[in-house]
């Protein structure tokens, strides 16, 4: 893949003051040193014991605000991800914004029939393929869950499939040490060993611990192995706010920060400079009916201070984009991809994930990944701004054409039609007046993804991969299935 | 006719020692336990349900008049005959091994109970034996099984079967959800109901409790 030149809005978004961070950072700092939170690794636990925090007969485990100072004086501000040949495709940190797909949805709209059915795993092919044709997807994540699979083993299966029909980095989801340790050997194959994946690495993983201030076995032992590995990790809570953190977009953050920041610390004392993302997801829970959402207002406004935040603390920060509520491929689907994608530019989020994402995690569509591709797109040109040093007044070619004339003739229009000023071509949104429109077929924003999504499918899919790579990463499945069963 | 206006409006605002206080009050004038509980109780709980379906409480609203309506009942529990209270039944509910997920499992539970089913939460990531071993223990009516990954929905499916083995199955009413669950997948497991979300779940129990009586 190509070493593109990160995208960084020059236009951005900030609302926070720096008294006001330090303010909700210090809340979290005091959440981590006087309540604590439950975790269930008896070596992460030691760690953290070791290193000047304190257990509690109660199982309570308490983080000074020492230890998190210390581990955010090792963690990098920046790391890169790498492609499947090798190549770095990706340097997260600072104001670069990158997107991709989210993982793991139970349904899909099937693009060749509308028809609203259970994932498979072609989908999973097909997302990939997709996203591997779309210039502005810069990560893959699953975009969707093998429900025709059985359990063993699935996550293993997820990545193959994923590696296979995608050269772009990879974020991934396991179920615990297990799977994850089969993926990270099986990457670290591709690369031709351990240590050339800690120098290049292909993948991040997402890990969750469960809100409120519950962090599982499984979930340290993955941040753990991450930190081993040198393979970067995204450890991100999502609380649903109202139900498992404060309502309060404040309280929200506060919560979801000292989960991530525990995080934080046991991977530092591990490995200090280990690559590490930090994040909160900004779900919130409707009071009415109980429905989560991802795209509630509130839910944006616990986003943009998120994200400040980890600007603020100098982390790479996983964000989000390309998603919606709407069980429609409809405006609102447009609506709400617009405003979070929008949002994520302005913040410049680094790693921008749930593309393509429809009724709150559930469904999928290649549609939806398409259109926000080209909102993308349109958007890397709004952000990039008017360059002021290189601002192109035309006073000559004004004079030149002066009163009543055009420029259509003119040699500057010529001079800047494909570059600076110039214009953006749509991919997808339509142009066309109405006589041509309807002599076109009529066709929509919807269908005109579709088509888009069928033709990259079409395209030749990338390069095989070694037989005896896939050979082993096949006995390592058999090896899985065998221990799970 | 007894006027429980009041009684249920508190009931509705959360004013717990009120509505105690109430129950102790309408119990020391006389009147039947029987009516104090459906008239007064049951009927707030009815009205609430109404609310939260026509948008005008929200959940925690919900929750709290639960609480209270519970704190009522307290004090009318020792007044009352025996399979009184037990309007509906009992419930135990939990969600299923190597599954975290908890949020929808909450809200199944909190509006069963506010539905007057008593209920019994074991918790995540609960072992199918020990589903088996509390019905043994409760006596209960119901069991309520949530799975939120699709990893985890073959563990419905091994609680089942250690209720069987355990020669319980006949004894009670299984009912399955979460996310990745379908009525097929009910069907397939032989599960005996399966609910979309927290509403439908009390119809369903109360339809097969219905039955079942
Ligand atoms: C007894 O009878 C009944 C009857 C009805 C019943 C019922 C029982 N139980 C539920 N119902 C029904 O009534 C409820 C109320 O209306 C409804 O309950 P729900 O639970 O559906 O609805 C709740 C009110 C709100 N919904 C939720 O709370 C779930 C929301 C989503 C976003 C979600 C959350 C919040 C979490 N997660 Co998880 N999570 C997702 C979810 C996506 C989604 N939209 O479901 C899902 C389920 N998660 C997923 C995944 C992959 C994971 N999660 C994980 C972890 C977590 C958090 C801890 C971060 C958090 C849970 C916190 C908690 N305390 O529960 C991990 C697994 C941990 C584990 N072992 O369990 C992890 C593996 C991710 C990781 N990186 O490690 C996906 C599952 C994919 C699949 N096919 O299996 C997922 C669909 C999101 C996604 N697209 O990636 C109905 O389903």
């Amino acid at each position: 893949m190509r070493d593109r030149t990160p995208f960084e809005p020059v236009i951005q978004l900030r609302h926070l003051s720096d008294d006001t961070k330090q303010r909700i950072f210090d809340a979290a700092l005091q959440v981590l040193a006087d309540v604590g939170a439950s975790v269930s690794h008896p070596e992460g636990v030691e760690l953290l014991v070791r290193s000047g925090c304190t257990l509690d007969d109660s199982g309570l485990l308490r983080v000074p605000p020492s230890a998190v100072e210390r581990a955010l004086s090792t963690v990098p501000s920046s790391f890169a991800l790498y492609d499947r040949s090798g190549s770095q495709a990706m340097t997260l940190g600072g104001n670069n914004v990158y997107f991709g797909t989210g993982s793991d949805l139970m349904w899909q709209y099937d693009v060749e029939t509308g028809e609203h059915r259970p994932s498979g795993l072609d989908d999973i092919a097909r997302v990939a393929r997709v996203c591997d044709g779309l210039p502005n997807i810069d990560f893959v994540m699953s975009g969707a869950y093998p429900t025709d699979l059985g359990p063993q083993g699935v996550y293993l299966a997820t990545f193959l499939t994923m590696m296979r029909n995608t050269t772009k980095p990879l974020v991934l989801v396991a179920e615990n040490e297990v799977d994850l340790g089969a993926i990270i050997d099986t990457a670290a194959d591709l690369r031709g060993g351990a240590e050339r994946l800690r120098e290049a690495p292909y993948l991040l993983a997402y890990v969750e611990p469960v809100s409120p201030l519950l962090h599982p076995r499984e979930s340290i032992a993955k941040l753990l192995l991450c930190a081993d590995a040198g393979v970067p990790v995204a450890y991100v809570p999502a609380p649903l706010a109202g139900a498992t953190s404060p309502i309060s977009s404040g309280g929200h953050v506060v919560q979801g920060m000292a989960e991530c920041l525990l995080g934080l610390v046991v991977h530092q004392l591990r490995a200090p400079g280990a690559p590490f993302m930090f994040g909160v997801n900004q779900g919130s829970l409707d009071m009415v009916s109980g429905q989560p959402s991802y795209t509630a207002i509130e839910s944006f406004m616990n986003y943009l201070t998120i994200v400040e935040m980890a600007k603020w603390l100098r982390l790479p920060n996983w964000g989000i984009s390309g998603c919606t509520d709407s069980q429609a491929i409809d405006a609102q689907l447009g609506l709400e991809v617009a405003e979070l994608t929008l949002l994520s530019m302005l913040l410049g989020s680094n790693l921008n994930h749930d593309v393509g994402f429809m009724g709150f995690g559930l469904t999928g569509s290649l549609e939806e990944i398409v259109i926000t591709d080209e909102f993308v797109s349109m958007n890397k040109k709004l952000l990039s701004g008017v360059p002021a040093e290189d601002l192109d007044l035309a006073v000559e070619a004004i004079a030149g054409v002066g009163p009543k004339g055009h420029y259509l003739g003119h040699p500057h229009t010529r001079a800047h039609l494909r570059k600076g000023p110039g214009q953006w071509r749509p991919g997808l949104l339509n142009r066309d007046n109405r006589d041509r429109w309807v002599e076109a077929g009529s066709v929509d924003l919807r269908e005109k993804a579709r088509r888009k999504a069928l033709a990259i499918l079409q395209t030749d899919p990338p390069a095989p991969l070694d037989p005896g790579l896939l050979q082993r990463a096949d006995a390592r499945m058999n090896t899985l299935r065998r221990e799970t069963v | 006719m007894a006027d429980y206006a009041d009684l249920m409006q508190n009931v509705e605002g959360g004013k717990k020692d009120l509505v105690m206080t109430q129950v102790a009050q309408f119990l020391s004038e006389g009147r039947p336990p029987q009516e104090v509980l459906q008239e007064g109780l049951i009927a707030a709980m009815d009205a609430v349900g109404a609310k939260m379906e026509s948008e005008e409480m929200f959940i925690p609203e919900v929750l709290r008049a639960a609480k209270t309506m519970e704190a009522g009942l307290e004090i009318l529990q020792p007044h009352l005959a025996v399979g009184d209270v037990t309007v509906s039944g009992t419930v135990l509910i939990g969600t299923v091994k190597g599954d975290l997920h908890d949020i929808g499992k909450n809200l199944v539970a909190m509006l069963l109970s506010s539905a007057g089913f008593k209920v019994i939460d074991l918790g995540i990531n609960v072992e199918p034996r020990s589903f088996a071993a509390k019905v043994e223990e409760t006596g209960a009516d119901f069991i309520g099984l949530s799975a939120l990954l699709t990893t985890t929905m073959p563990m419905m499916e091994q609680t089942l079967e250690a209720l069987e083995t355990a020669g319980l199955r006949g004894r009670v009413r299984v009912l399955v959800g979460g996310a990745p669950v379908t009525q097929a997948w009910a069907d397939q497991i032989g599960a005996d109901g399966y609910a979309s979300d927290a509403g439908a779940a009390i119809k369903v129990a109360k339809e097969l409790g219905a039955v079942s009586s």
